[in-house]
């Protein structure tokens, strides 16, 4: 397997458009990196930049040190998995994963050694004489990766591979590209706009918006410290709600007003809205759903960050229910508790986890406090 | 003067097309040449009779007379009458065999698809609609095709498609169709690799115009100093300004600057060009007019 460096990494097209701007990272051997971001950030660009589909107008690309800006794609020594991929309709499973190697005239054993591990890997050795007709949509996906997987390239590169199967069966393949990263022990780029997708099998994640990375870190960093407003609001389902709001120092006590709720900053949090002279200005107050609670025992422990407000919809997902209301006009969710009493039309009281509080520059858009 | 070698190569043509092996002895350069031309017109008589390939090619560029178009497709054994749709795939390099057999395997002889070579870089897909596809399954397919080859083959490939090409008769007009798609997708959308016949936007209208119309526009615009191109920060200012419909609260904010800041930008664009792109029209004028500047740059280059 292998490193990937990319330094400096820039894609104008002719027509002018600026797609990629300054795209620098680094991905060790066995690293499973996610690009994660809205349509048209330029995530799929910079992974065709990688794949030798799209030539690099500016930067390096090197794998395993190797500058591979000018080499063609089939001397990169990839294999790619992307989101319309077709199997051959007349040809069986076996001759499908097979179909890439006896194009490169690969010897007939060699082949069918590595077609069968590559079954033995995505459990479709009892599927090798089918034809695609008779596969189900997760079947047919995995055979899409077989025929990836006998090339042993150095690095694998997805593209949105799950985006054509439905909700359940992602679920389903989501598992299986883990448990395939695990025991190929591959280094894998996978492009997705699904920041669940992102979250659940990446390693370290790429967020980008508008050709630019936003900010590479492990999910868990994405989702605890986020390093601006998009990436706060883009990582996490439902997203993190944020509020307008003023902020006030008074000697020790640093309060955030939202309307008519003040709130007091934990002394850990203080010290960067008091160094940034925020004192008296408006900045965006971040708090994610499972933060804002509505038992009775919480509220009455932080009477210093209780707000209220009447639910406006109540979903119960099962496992948790989803209180959706407003709060000076902007729409918030708490994620509580099923056994909530707390329905429809309801007055409110919530308390925030203010040790779990986000600020944010509101011109700027940077983190502040996280 | 034809040599011997060129003898061999047009035998073994000869031979790979018809199956006939022939041994031909020339004494003289003379006769060499005549045998030459012989086998030529031999090879381009069984193709003409016999070979699908050669006719389609023939019949979307304009060479075979529309009285003879259904009699020569029925000799062919080819359904002149099944709807179909054709995709015009252009690979980067030239296509290969690797091309070839994932293109062949993908459309297998029983679909009664035709691949036809159209030269180094280009070759066409005409396949036979079904009466359920809608145009989303025709885009489907088209992405289909780009990544396929994409994958199997480690090739970038751009596709354009035309609409249904209901008899073989509008065979030729449906090819000038997806060429011009292509040309123009290339053009103005080159970050895109499909290229629809039908959404291909103002970017057909400016392709069709005559040079010299274009530099019109431009003078009446611009004056005798039209703008060659913008720096990279005035770019991304005007690109981020369009796609938040000219809203400059919106685009100050996602581009990180103070509201003044962008207005001063604006403004110097305006005082460069003569145009104020936060009113309508301006903006208007203003895209339509990069989207030439860019097409005759194009042109100049090519």
């Amino acid at each position: 397997m292998a490193s990937l460096s990319l330094k400096g990494i820039q894609k104008i097209y002719p027509n002018g458009f600026h797609a990629v701007k300054d795209f620098n990272l680094d991905i060790d051997d066995k690293e499973f990196i996610i690009f994660v971001g809205p349509s048209g950030c330029g995530k799929s660009t910079t992974l065709r930049m990688i794949a030798g589909l799209e030539d690099i107008s500016g930067g390096t690309l090197e794998i395993d040190g190797k500058v591979m800006n000018d080499v063609e794609p089939k001397d990169r020594d990839i294999a790619m998995v992307f989101q319309n991929y077709a199997l051959y309709p007349h040809m069986t499973v076996y001759d499908n994963m097979a179909f890439g190697l006896k194009l490169r005239k690969t010897p007939k054993d060699e082949i069918d050694k590595k077609v069968r591990e590559a079954a033995r890997i995505l459990d479709l050795e009892k599927l090798l004489d089918r034809k695609p007709k008779a596969l189900s949509g997760g079947q047919r996906q995995r055979v899409a990766m077989g025929r990836a997987i006998v090339r042993n390239p150095k690095v694998f590169l997805m593209d949105e591979p799950l985006s054509n199967l439905d909700a359940k069966l992602r679920v389903q393949m989501r598992i299986e590209i883990s448990k395939l990263h695990e025991n190929l022990g591959a280094t894998i780029i996978y492009v997705t706009h699904d920041q669940t997708e992102a979250m659940t099998l990446g390693t370290r994640i790429v967020v980008m918006k508008d050709g630019v990375v936003q900010q590479v870190d492990t999910p868990q960093n994405l989702y605890n410290t986020p390093c601006n407003l998009f990436v706060a609001g883009f990582i996490g389902s439902p997203q993190m709600n944020f509020m307008d709001a003023v902020v006030k120092v008074n000697g020790e006590d640093v309060t955030l007003t939202v309307g008519e709720h003040v709130l007091k900053v934990p002394a850990s949090k203080k010290k960067p809205l008091i160094d940034g002279g925020y004192d008296g200005k408006t900045v965006v107050l971040g708090i994610r759903p499972e933060d804002v609670h509505d038992s009775e025992t919480f509220i009455a422990n932080s009477p210093d960050s209780v707000i209220k407000s009447k639910i406006k919809v109540y979903e119960l997902l099962g496992a948790e229910v989803f209180l959706y209301f407003d709060v000076e006009g902007t729409q918030m969710t708490a994620r509580v508790n099923p056994r909530t009493t707390l329905r429809t039309g309801d007055d409110a009281v919530f308390a925030l986890d203010m040790e779990k509080i986000h600020v944010f520059d509101k011109e700027s858009e940077l983190t502040i406090v996280n | 003067m034809a040599s011997e070698l060129e003898l061999d190569k047009a035998l073994s043509e000869l031979k790979r097309i018809t199956g006939i092996t022939l041994e031909v002895k020339a004494k003289t350069p003379e006769e060499l040449e005549l045998a030459l031309t012989q086998v030529h017109c031999l090879c381009l008589a069984y193709k003409e009779k016999y070979n699908k390939n050669h006719f389609l090619q023939t019949l979307m560029t304009d060479g075979i007379p529309s009285y003879d178009i259904f009699e020569r497709a029925s000799r062919l054994h080819i359904d002149a009458e099944v709807p179909r749709v054709l995709f015009l795939v252009e690979t980067k390099g030239p296509i290969d065999d690797t091309i070839m057999e994932v293109l062949k395997n993908l459309f297998p002889s029983q679909s009664k698809t035709y691949l036809v070579s159209m030269g180094e870089r280009n070759l066409v897909i005409l396949r036979p609609l079904k009466t359920s596809e809608t145009p989303a399954d025709i885009d489907r397919l088209a992405h289909m095709i780009v990544d396929t080859l994409n994958m199997e083959a480690l090739t970038r490939v751009q596709t354009a498609y035309s609409g249904t090409v209901e008899t073989l008769m509008d065979l030729s007009a449906a090819y000038r169709e997806t060429s011009l798609a292509l040309k123009v997708g290339k053009l103005f959308y080159s970050e895109q690799t499909i290229f629809p016949y039908n959404q291909l936007g103002i970017g057909r209208l400016i392709y069709q115009l005559p040079v010299t119309i274009c530099e019109n526009f431009l003078k009446e615009i611009f004056g005798g100093e039209v703008p060659r191109t913008f720096d990279e920060e005035t770019t991304a200012t005007i690109n981020k300004f369009f796609q938040n419909n000219l809203n400059i609260a919106e685009t100050s904010r996602q581009l990180h600057m103070h509201r003044n800041t962008l207005i001063y930008r604006l403004e110097q664009i305006e005082r460069r060009t003569g145009l104020d792109i936060r009113r309508f029209e301006d903006a208007m004028t203003f895209k339509i007019a990069t989207m030439v500047i860019n097409y005759l740059q194009t042109e100049r280059n090519s």
